[in-house]
């Protein structure tokens, strides 16, 4: 490394000093470190000229297989540290695309359908080291299931979108791979039934490890699954049978035992069409009103065939978009408007079309954003962490 | 003293004459929390019941420039709602209102004040009048607010969340942030905070309330909050196990964690510690008993027998003398009983303790449970183990006698020694009682210069001119509160 990056310039990271020293420089220099991911590219404010762009080395640090507890370096695959962990009979129960770092799924707060039993990256990380602003090595959290001592960082850097520091290294807790899996595959008449059905499936012994909504060639899929042992995979099976009975309009397509890969490889075929997109937006929902904001986007937004939607109902994620030009995609962003205001949802615009800059990229504006920016004036003083991606751009403060 | 006398004046006319304290007796109360070594006498105690008359409150203290310290029951046990410089207590202990109760999106809005227990109750309540409302087995029901610390019947969920409170189930449902969707602070300039309020699992941008969680009153006071409810387990099985040796006993959680298995709990209690409660309660424990493990397992009643049975061998596996277990509620709550009433059997025979609180990897359990023994012996000290090993949450309990000065300070000492073993065995100095002022002086041990520095920053982002329980959690440039030196 030089002493001062060259503009616009992709810098490999491999070790902690590398990364010290490249903050420092960049710091002194005033240029931007940008890292968006492979997948977030499009989420947010552009990055400004001039910017470093950061790749960062990944890998299983270590493996505390009795504890099923796992460190690795922020730039580890998801898809490997799984391999990882799966030839140790354990998993990490997030679900996203296989070239997707660790440090870009806290960054981003990315989870899937898993959510509805394991939660997400709030419920599973254990410790982080960061270099913050003043290019300073940051540890917070541990490698111990409890701890409250000091300031959660841990929590606070996930979803923060890369804009308070660098993560360098993730621990984090792992599961035991279920011995039994079972996926089964309903039809949907109407998403609103999996408003009414979500409250008692969860409190029941039908109580899915995994949920997911698709809207597919005008058809609603719903997909859930059950992890056990022996036998209870077809006991809930039943149970799910005899609540579906008291529901109109959602039918078991089938259902089958399978293995957790399956499930991983299915989910990621589903999601797939995220990641094509030219217009994607993330909309967050109270959970009890997922499927009815589901089936308003497509009333609302019907004459569109190319309208993709996935949903996390548990959780009340939607994603919604497809191969929309510019137009369509500012009009979806109006419709979503009174959806998310008479809900008090929010969104987050993932990809949009490259002329339909003019959409807000996040919304509605939330009152604790001003708290925001003075943890991250606190956090990053010289404003060099993906500067504006969220948080406006500041003054560099005297640090 | 004038300032204090004119401010309190002000407050009263915010909160009226029934909502403060001034007198010197009934402040007694207020001098400490569960950390009966840490004491101050604040110089009033006033009880707002709004958000809104908790920002008159505030903006009182900040135009005298007095300090305050918020508080809810006063269960913590690291001094962290106490008052050591005259600072005036802001309790929300009379902000007991459930605002709003929401089965369908499994959430509840409630004031700072509400006791842990009292939500699940009303939870419990509301789903009930729902099925009879709706006539129909789909009415949802069966929620509750999870999270479940040993003083849940008397601590508030603002409390739990200020400190993050975790409680014998963590190990499955995780602690007190896991469960809190968003919430409402009042800033230490009287400033209302409002985070991700509603519903909403998700949000825009780095997660606000997971930072505010376990804050211990040090950014701000907490008025409302936004609670997660989740599915109340239905089917149980609880096992009791007793061990000639502790160390087997440990090897016998960090087995069951390895077979996969993930208990809604899993407390242990050592050999001395068993002989407290026989002594007490004679539940007929073996004379040879070293370690008693209960465990419980909750979920699929088809699943449950299976994992009994693996849990079972497991211990068998490990020399278990004493196998027992259980499906029954009336069983269950016999043999919880034995774990609820260890501090009763302690009261019963020892005048003064504190316990401590670290949390170390689950594989070391048995190493550190043996050293932290052998610790006590080389002080002259006893030391009894009661704790949370499915968590790796230990809490030694040191004995003292309160009369004598020195032999506070070397239990003190002797404790310090025990949580800075537990770092070097890569753990925390606090796996959920929070650090408050006992612990403050161990933060260099945990976190690196730039760590501590980072934590500076964060409370001065929130409380610049340090107003709000200044001198706990994070150590402090403007006022330093060393335990041992006060005795």
């Amino acid at each position: 490394m030089t002493d001062r990056p060259a503009h616009n310039t992709t810098v490999h990271v491999d070790r902690l000093d590398e990364l010290v020293k490249l903050v420092r420089q960049c710091g002194q220099s005033g240029q931007a470190m940008v890292d968006y991911g492979v997948a977030h590219g499009g989420l947010g404010h552009p990055p400004p000229a001039g910017h470093v762009r950061l790749i960062q080395y990944g890998g299983v640090i270590e493996h505390y297989e009795r504890d099923f507890v796992v460190r690795v370096a922020a730039g580890a695959a998801l898809g490997d540290v799984q391999a990882a962990m799966a030839s140790r009979g354990q998993f990490l129960p997030i679900e996203a695309e296989e070239d997707i770092s660790i440090g870009e799924i806290i960054n981003h707060n990315v989870y899937g359908p898993l959510c509805v039993r394991f939660g997400a990256m709030r419920d599973l990380l254990l410790g982080l080291r960061y270099v913050d602003g003043q290019a300073r090595d940051v540890h917070v959290g541990g490698r111990v299931i409890k701890n409250v001592a000091g300031y959660d960082l841990t929590r606070l850097m996930i979803g923060s979108l890369g804009q308070l520091g660098v993560i360098y290294e993730a621990t984090m807790q792992t599961y035991a791979i279920p011995r039994c899996v079972m996926s089964v595959d309903l039809s949907i008449e109407d998403p609103v039934a999996i408003d009414h059905g979500m409250p008692l499936w969860l409190v029941t012994d039908a109580a899915p490890s995994w949920l997911c909504l698709h809207r597919q060639a005008n058809r609603w899929i719903g997909q859930l699954g059950f992890f056990g042992r022996g036998s209870s995979c077809d006991v809930q099976l039943r149970q799910l049978e005899t609540l579906l009975q008291q529901m109109a309009g959602v039918h078991i397509l089938g259902a089958s035992h399978t293995t957790l890969a399956t499930v991983r490889a299915q989910g990621s075929a589903y999601r797939r069409w995220r990641r094509i997109a030219a217009a994607m937006v993330k909309i967050i929902v109270p959970p009890a009103v997922t499927g009815q904001t589901c089936r308003k986007l497509v009333e609302q937004f019907g004459p569109y065939p190319l309208l993709s939607i996935d949903a996390l109902p548990s959780r009340g994620c939607i994603w919604v978009g497809g191969a929309l030009d510019a137009l369509e995609a500012m009009e979806l962003d109006q419709l979503t408007t009174p959806l998310l205001t008479a809900v008090g949802g929010v969104r987050v615009w993932h990809a949009r079309p490259t002329d339909g800059e003019t959409i807000a990229p996040f919304g509605p504006s939330q009152a604790d954003w001003p708290m925001l920016e003075k943890i991250k004036a606190a956090m990053d003083p010289r404003d060099i962490f993906n500067p504006g991606r969220f948080l406006p751009a500041q003054e560099p403060a005297a640090v | 003293m004038a300032s204090i006398q004119t401010a309190i004046n002000d407050l009263r006319q915010v909160v009226g004459d029934a909502g403060i304290l001034t007198d010197r007796d009934e402040l007694l109360v207020y001098e400490c929390d569960g950390l009966s070594v840490a004491r101050g006498r604040p110089s009033a105690v006033v009880f707002p019941t709004s958000t809104e008359q908790v920002v008159a409150c505030v903006r009182v203290l900040a135009k005298h420039n007095l300090p305050m310290v918020p508080r809810g029951s006063g269960t913590g046990l690291t001094g962290g709602s106490v008052a050591f410089v005259q600072d005036v207590l802001i309790s929300t202990a009379r902000m007991t209102r459930i605002e709003s109760i929401d089965l369908e999106n499994r959430m509840a809005v409630v004031q700072a004040g509400v006791l842990n227990t009292a939500l699940s109750d009303a939870v419990a309540r509301a789903a009930a009048a729902a099925r009879a409302d709706s006539g129909t087995t789909l009415a949802p029901g069966g929620l509750h607010f999870s999270p479940a610390p040993s003083s849940q019947h008397a601590s508030t969920i603002g409390g739990n969340a200020a400190t993050n409170a975790g409680g014998v189930n963590t190990l499955k449902y995780g602690v007190t942030s896991s469960h809190i969707l968003g919430m409402e602070m009042v800033l230490p300039d009287g400033e209302i905070l409002t985070t991700r309020a509603g519903a909403l699992r998700d949000g825009i941008g780095p997660d606000l309330p997971g930072l505010l969680c376990g804050s211990e009153g040090t950014l701000g006071i907490i008025t409302r909050l936004w609670c997660r409810l989740s599915p109340r387990p239905q089917h149980f099985r609880t096992v009791y196990a007793v061990f000639s040796s502790t160390p087997s006993a440990c090897q016998a959680v960090s087995d069951v964690i390895a077979a996969g298995i993930v208990p809604a709990a899993m407390e242990m209690m050592d050999g001395q510690m068993i002989r407290v409660v026989e002594q007490a309660f004679g539940y007929g424990f073996p004379d040879e008993a070293q370690a008693l493990l209960l465990i419980e397992i909750d979920g699929v009643e088809h699943l449950l027998d299976d994992e009994l049975n693996e849990i079972v061998a497991i211990c068998e596996r490990n020399g278990a003398q004493e196998v027992r277990h259980c499906s029954d509620p009336v069983r269950r709550e016999e043999l919880w009983q034995v774990r609820r009433r260890t501090f009763g059997a302690i009261g019963r025979l020892h005048t003064a303790y504190f316990t401590q609180d670290a949390c170390v990897p689950r594989s070391k359990l048995a190493e550190v449970v043996a050293h932290i023994v052998e610790m006590g012996k080389q002080a002259d000290l006893t030391i009894n183990n009661v704790f949370h090993a499915g968590d790796g949450n230990i809490h030694p309990i040191f004995f003292f006698d309160d009369d004598d000065p020195d032999q506070i300070t070397h239990a003190m000492r002797v404790s310090e020694k025990v949580l800075e073993y537990c770092v070097a065995m890569g753990g925390t100095i606090s796996g959920e009682h929070g650090i408050g002022v006992e612990k403050i002086a161990l933060m260099p041990v945990m976190f690196n210069p730039a760590t501590i520095d980072t934590f500076q920053r964060i409370k001065n982002a929130f409380d610049p001119r340090h107003r709000i329980n200044d001198g706990k959690l994070v150590p402090s440039d403007t006022l330093r509160i060393e335990l041992l030196t006060h005795h």
